[in-house]
């Protein structure tokens, strides 16, 4: 690789994914890379609805009214996932940077529990946002 | 540059921490406020406590959100486009930044 002038340009790289055996620990490192991306291109627009917001209704209308239609709905629920994910994922490598967690069956099964625990809070979020709107 | 990487270890670890207690109340304005018409929406985002912890969420996230995305790009992109890409997530992200910065004086600090 050629040197490069950026700061981030000459660091260790990570394993590439084909030399992995397939586990649960890995698919959530992969899915927390996934999200991250996501969350990054999301928080983005985030911020486009925040100051359509703060311009007013003709701004915000066009993006309140495409958040409620179906494809709008997808992109928020799969931001909310994304976000719920990368949280609770992110508390488990807080946990390893701690120095501890890393027994291999502890390991696997935190990764279970934070694909459950994002997709159940998710799923509790949109119950109850919806509920909050009286009903669909 | 040897020693640059540990300084964005640190930072990466210490806006994650930051965005903990934010993620949460992001999450639970995201419940509480599901209903809300504009007028609603806008009066609660115009009180500073919630402008203001809300851009830091943006603020912070992007912000953590780069460093996380310069490590995608280094690890899979060997080019001249990884230096673009680099640029790239930078000028996002201070887009971002700008874009919450002026909608909390719009909002609460601005006649």
């Amino acid at each position: 690789m050629a040197a490069s002038p950026l700061p981030h340009a000459d660091k260790p790289l990570s394993p590439h994914l084909q030399i992995w055996r397939f586990t649960v620990t890995m698919a959530a490192s992969i899915t927390h890379r996934g999200t991250g991306v996501a969350l990054y291109a999301g928080t983005a627009l985030l911020a486009f609805w925040l100051i359509a917001v703060a311009q007013g209704p003709g701004f915000f209308y066009p993006i309140g009214g495409f958040l409620t239609s179906l494809p709008g709905m997808a992109i928020l629920g799969g931001y909310i996932w994304a976000l719920s994910f990368h949280l609770m994922n992110g508390l488990r490598y807080l946990y390893w940077d701690s120095g501890r967690g890393f027994d291999p069956k502890m390991a696997r099964m935190t990764s279970w529990l934070v694909y459950v625990g994002s997709i159940a809070l998710t799923a509790l979020i949109f119950f109850l946002g919806y509920s909050a709107r009286g009903g669909v | 540059m040897a020693h640059k990487g540990t300084g964005t270890f640190v930072m990466q670890r210490a806006s994650a921490v930051l965005l903990v207690p934010l993620v949460i109340w992001f999450l639970v304005s995201v419940v509480s406020h599901a209903g809300d018409s504009f007028v609603e929406m806008k009066t609660w985002l115009s009180n500073p406590l919630v402008s203001i912890p809300f851009a830091a969420f943006v603020i912070i996230g992007s912000f953590h959100g780069r460093i996380g995305l310069s490590e995608v790009i280094v690890d899979y992109i060997h080019s001249w486009l990884r230096d673009v890409l680099l640029i790239l997530s930078w000028i996002v992200t201070l887009g971002v930044w700008a874009l919450a910065v002026w909608s909390v004086y719009q909002l609460s600090f601005a006649g």
